[in-house]
């Protein structure tokens, strides 16, 4: 085939043009304005005031952000963990021949479609009140007072609440993917290695685990991109006003590029750019980690 | 060579209409671009506005940015009074509606790329403090039509205060922060008058608690009012304020305010369930309920849980006692209104002005304050709404303006470690020294 320079620049123009405009420009410019003092995020270029790198150095020094990254770094460890366990024996369930598979497929599924406000409003406000809460009731039938008079709304649960509620509705996400995974896997490995006498859980720790690393990587950078998004169920675990519990590095930079809910505080749009910044960096560093950890460029299958 | 031709042309033909499509993203990304990185919420409206160019009428035309929803009870009286206005004088009226988070987040964008808005509206403080920059000076226009006259002195007062001593925005829907009570449990425990002071509130509460009631509930949104007030009436609210930006935690005041709840919190006068209820847990299902009494919170609250509520509930309203050795008296609290103001870029200031009065004068306030509940801006329309006529006498007695939360929310930084620290002093389980440390250890 002959190569037709011309043709190629041609042809690459308008999606060049759209990326350096659409995404290359805002990351350029969030950069830039990291690295100063803004009060409206639209002001022009003129009233921004230099400031070096005082908006990370405020970031490391102010306690609500620290906490919010610490939050966020429980939602990312522990929920992951959570997540990815019951996501991965989910999709071994499914994967493993049963019946309904479609059935149980779509119910597992079906709380990532449901709207976040409507599954918070139905955690905060049934599952977990302390007056007629599901959990309340369950406790109390099973005969578990001291259970079902924790308040999981109060500051020393709700953290726990929170991850429970978005666990709850992320599992059937990954699990998907996972299936996806295990089923591009070739019967013919696991026949063979029945025939050759493995039982099922060294099937599952020797052909299906590796063969899964690329999967693995997938999930955890999915995961890691939208915990570090983790806005909407904060913000519908403490309505108006931030809480110290549920406050994640997102919320923190709404606050500050908007403004806080009822009072007019100080806005900072390179504080929120600085932020921007951070959490990039976190999730570019996370995924060079998984990429060497997790090396499958040898398989081939 | 005719396919050679033909591929060119139909390559620059994409490219173009590609490029076309690119420049009116490229238009839409300048005004997102800012935002585009930490903004995951729609910046759209500023885009979508600069599209919506009222269709000229006869008249003239303006364009309207409300806060509101259609569906609301605000929404559909500012309709009616839109609609009336185009009717009587021609002029076709662009009103939308972009709700709170549309406002919050896209109306300062909008306005600095230009976007054709005449006028808007949002929270007293907001559209004065925050987007100041971009009001027109109303005095004029509120002369040529004698507006102060029928329009309550004391909101007008506000607006002028917050505005930097020039009016430039004009106040509706006028709201009270102040403890709101069910009437009936006051009847009940025998309580003939609303408490004026501190100590005054603890004897009633103590009665309220002898009848097997709540005396006070709160939820994770309001509480951090009660500190902000409590401080407020110490010690002023500009101290206050100065207190919560400055982290000026050892001031005896703080102190002062943690023993004072937490000596309520020993007394159980607050609800069992304080340090876990989540807004509106508190309000719906405590105090609408009939099982709690008071609850310090807005004027809109009686609207907020009528259907919970009931017909037969009678409300009862009075202000933050005073506190002994405090600066501040019960004629001090937040009051504001939401505000409508002029985009000083406006070539219709004029007709703007004339739609302002349409809707915060005569029926249609009278018609807003009836779907919504609320307080009327027209001080000729005297008849408030029933539910909400035991705010009268509290909003009438106002001298002081404070802030929101009085404020207790000033800085951004340590308001959710004063809620979470509050809530837990209000629930008992930390002691004033406790919630005392618990801010200091946190204020950085």
């Amino acid at each position: 085939m002959k190569r037709n320079k011309g043709m190629i620049i041609l042809f690459l123009t308008p999606a060049v043009l759209m990326f350096s405009v659409i995404f290359l420009y805002p990351i350029v410019r969030t950069v830039i304005m990291s690295f100063f003092k803004i009060d409206g995020i639209t002001d022009p270029v003129s009233k921004w005031q230099f400031t070096g790198l005082a908006n990370f150095t405020k970031l490391a020094n102010t306690s609500l952000f620290r906490i919010s990254m610490w939050n966020l770094l429980r939602i990312w460890f522990i929920g992951g963990i959570v997540v990815m366990s019951l996501a991965l024996l989910f999709a071994v369930i499914i994967t493993s021949g049963i019946r309904f598979k479609s059935f149980f497929r779509a119910v597992i599924y079906l709380p990532n479609i449901v709207s976040a406000v409507a599954l918070a409003t139905m955690w905060l406000q049934y599952v977990y009140s302390p007056k007629f809460g599901l959990l309340k009731t369950v406790f109390s039938g099973l005969g578990l007072d001291s259970l079902a008079k924790v308040q999981w709304l109060d500051n020393d649960h709700k953290f726990a609440a929170l991850l429970l509620a978005y666990c709850f509705g992320m599992v059937g996400y990954h699990m998907l993917i996972f299936a996806s995974g295990i089923e591009r896997i070739s019967s013919d490995y696991f026949e063979a290695a029945t025939l050759d006498g493995a039982n099922k859980l060294n099937q599952f720790r020797y052909i299906t685990m590796p063969l899964l690393k690329g999967v693995f990587k997938t999930n955890i950078t999915m995961w890691s991109v939208t915990s570090v998004g983790f806005f909407v169920w904060s913000q519908l675990f403490s309505t108006v006003t931030a809480d110290t519990q549920t406050i994640t590095p997102m919320v923190y930079m709404y606050m500050q590029i908007f403004g806080a809910g009822n009072s007019v505080t100080e806005r900072n749009s390179g504080l929120g750019a600085a932020i921007g910044v951070l959490l990039s960096v976190c999730v570019v560093a996370i995924f060079w980690v998984c990429n060497h950890l997790l090396k499958d460029d040898d398989l081939e299958f | 060579m005719k396919k050679k031709v033909m591929a060119l042309v139909l390559a620059s033909a994409m490219a173009v209409s590609l490029t076309a499509c690119g420049g009116g993203g490229s238009q839409t990304a300048e005004t997102t671009a800012g935002g585009a990185a930490p903004a995951q919420t729609t910046a759209a409206p500023a885009g979508g506005g600069a599209q919506a160019e009222a269709p000229a009428g006869d008249g003239g035309s303006l364009v309207y940015w409300s806060m509101w929803e259609a569906t609301e009870p605000q929404g559909k009286a500012i309709q009616a009074a839109v609609d009336q206005f185009t009717a009587d004088t021609g002029i076709s009226v662009d009103l939308q509606f972009k709700g709170r988070t549309g406002i919050r987040e896209g109306l300062q964008p909008a306005l600095d790329a230009g976007t054709n808005i005449d006028l808007f509206d949002e929270d007293i403080d907001r559209v004065n403090t925050t987007w100041g920059q971009y009001l027109m000076d109303l005095e004029e226009l509120s002369k040529a039509v004698d507006y102060e006259a029928t329009a309550n002195a004391g909101l007008i007062a506000a607006c002028r205060e917050v505005g930097g001593g020039t009016l430039k925005s004009i106040p509706y829907q006028p709201n009270v922060f102040a403890f709101f009570y069910n009437q009936a449990i006051f009847d009940e425990a025998q309580i003939t008058s609303v408490p004026t002071t501190w100590a005054e509130l603890d004897a009633a509460c103590a009665k309220i608690k002898e009848k097997g009631y709540t005396p006070i509930t709160c939820d994770d949104a309001y509480i951090t009012c009660m500190f902000g007030y409590h401080m407020s009436r110490l010690v002023g609210e500009p101290k206050t304020e100065e207190i919560v930006k400055g982290g000026q935690w050892d001031d005896p005041s703080v102190m002062a305010t943690a023993q004072a709840y937490a000596d309520f919190a020993s007394k159980g006068y607050f609800s069992d369930t304080i340090a876990s209820n989540v807004w509106p847990a508190g309000q719906n299902q405590e105090l609408a309920m009939g099982t709690a009494a008071m609850y310090l919170n807005g004027s809109w609250l009686p609207n907020e849980v009528k259907d919970m509520a009931g017909d037969d509930f009678v409300w009862g309203c009075f202000s933050y006692p005073t506190v002994e050795g405090g600066t501040d008296g019960v004629d001090a609290a937040n009051y504001g209104a939401q505000v409508l103001a002029i985009n000083k870029d406006s070539k219709n200031a004029e007709n703007a002005f004339k739609l302002i009065c349409y809707i915060t004068q005569g029926e249609y306030d009278k018609m807003l304050s009836e779907l919504s509940i609320g307080i009327p801006a027209d001080s000729n329309n005297t008849e408030w709404p029933a539910l909400i006529s035991c705010v009268k006498p509290v909003m009438d007695s106002m001298t002081t303006r404070y802030p929101w939360a009085a404020g207790a929310e000033a800085n951004a930084d340590m308001t959710p470690i004063i809620k979470e620290n509050f809530l837990k002093l209000c629930g008992g389980s930390i002691d004033a020294q406790g919630f005392v440390d618990a801010l200091k250890k946190a204020g950085n």
